[in-house]
């Protein structure tokens, strides 16, 4: 009786500590909402000074940026997904779904790459107008936040492969799928302000 | 409990694919346009911003108290002060302050040709002005020719505002530093042909309004 008691104590401080630690996360991702906010202001002032280059609307191409969008909201979705199989216990169906989601993200980065390739050959680089600069620099901290998203995804992946499923995964893939619905939250807005806003 | 989870996301996945795909189609249309299209837009993603935080976040859901909905509340707060404040204060800069284009075009339609005793390469002295008359969709010459420094001056007699903008809806074009130019309906709006080339020119909200002008230099 004692020890049951004891048990459910043990647990309740557990459920407090990562309660502490899914708050303190909460935190660091609302100061990275906030850099992006500042980003996108500055997007929002300088989007129109193009130095007599090409304006968003004539460089954008709209099909592509829909891709990468319905891309990144599949993969938050399988996120999710993979997150009940993790709180289930499931690790064959959580390396699944994270391991699509994984996929997902990486056909996502994929494509923003070939455009900003495609924008650099054609001569539209960083330094071409403070709405390039402006546009590269919000994009790409995006991109690099995908990117360090999905190394992330990758080494929790092979740790839960090798020592398997516990609380201590479970944990960080909360943490991760967090940091992923996030990432996608703020696409949504790139999305809307910057390629949909460019036919404006 | 799991179950619930899983409809949760699936509502989610659902809600943020109709709210992509609606401003989408509104935009790859060219359904709306200006202003009211950006409003739009925004509003669509304020309202996948909702469902994400509700389906996907799981924010305000847990145990109380919500700390992680308070911190996001004030986040929210910090954001539209440092936002909306940057964008009020540069917008106002750069009305204020007069940066090179707009200087260019204000030497362009006010014919200043010297400032501080170096010439501007603007026009100077009279010269011919054209007119071109827009009814209903009609644009009326369909295609100017004028020389360096002549005046055009667009009327709109159609039922609404224009916003005359250069080049194609595909590709659009800066003329003489403007990148579009508004007619209040009934009225009408000279620019200055001090730039050389051929354009075309269409309404924003209105793709089906065309017309082009050429200005050729004959001095």
């Amino acid at each position: 009786m004692v020890e049951v008691e004891q048990l459910s104590h043990l647990e309740k401080h557990e459920a407090a500590g990562n309660d502490r630690v899914m708050f303190g996360f909460w935190v660091y991702l609302m100061t990275d909402l906030l850099m992006f906010s500042v980003l996108f202001a500055v997007y929002a002032v300088l989007h129109g000074n193009t130095n007599d280059g090409e304006a968003g609307r004539s460089l954008f191409k709209l099909p592509l940026a829909l891709r990468e969008t319905l891309l990144l909201l599949t993969s938050s979705f399988t996120c999710g997904l993979g997150m009940l199989a993790a709180r289930r216990g499931n690790k064959s169906y959580t390396l699944m779904w994270f391991g699509i989601t994984f996929v997902l993200g990486a056909m996502f980065l994929g494509l923003e790459l070939t455009e900003f390739s495609s924008f650099f050959s054609e001569g539209h680089t960083l330094k071409s107008s403070a709405f390039l600069s402006s546009f590269f620099v919000l994009v790409g901290t995006h991109g690099l936040h995908i990117t360090s998203g999905l190394l992330w995804m990758g080494v929790t992946m092979g740790y839960i492969m090798k020592r398997g499923l516990n609380k201590h995964m479970v944990r960080k893939l909360a943490l991760l799928s967090l940091f992923w619905h996030f990432l996608d939250i703020v696409w949504i807005f790139i999305f809307t302000i910057v390629y949909l806003g460019a036919y404006a | 409990m799991s179950d619930k989870n899983l409809r949760s996301y699936v509502t989610g996945f659902a809600l943020s694919l109709v709210f992509t795909l609606i401003p989408y189609y509104l935009v790859a249309n060219h359904r709306v346009a200006g202003t009211k299209l950006l409003f739009t837009i925004l509003s669509f993603a304020f309202v996948q911003l909702i469902v994400q935080l509700a389906f996907f976040l799981h924010l305000g859901r847990g145990p109380a108290p919500k700390w992680n909905l308070y911190f996001f509340a004030g986040t929210v707060g910090v954001i539209m002060i440092v936002v909306g404040g940057s964008i009020i204060i540069i917008n106002n800069l750069h009305r204020n302050l007069s940066p090179a284009d707009q200087t260019r075009r204000l030497v362009d339609s006010e014919g200043i040709y010297q400032v501080g005793g170096e010439l501007t390469g603007a026009c100077q002295g009279r010269h011919t002005n054209y007119q071109v008359i827009i009814k209903g969709t009609k644009t009326e010459p369909l295609l100017t020719v004028a020389a360096k420094c002549d005046t055009l001056t667009f009327i709109d007699n159609s039922a609404s505002n224009l916003e005359i903008v250069f080049g194609t809806s595909k590709n659009p074009k800066v003329y003489a530093g403007l990148n579009s130019i508004a007619v209040i309906k009934g009225h009408s709006k000279t620019i200055s042909l001090s730039q050389l080339g051929t354009y075309q020119f269409h309404d924003n909200t209105n793709p089906k309004i065309v017309g082009s002008f050429a200005v050729a230099d004959t001095y």
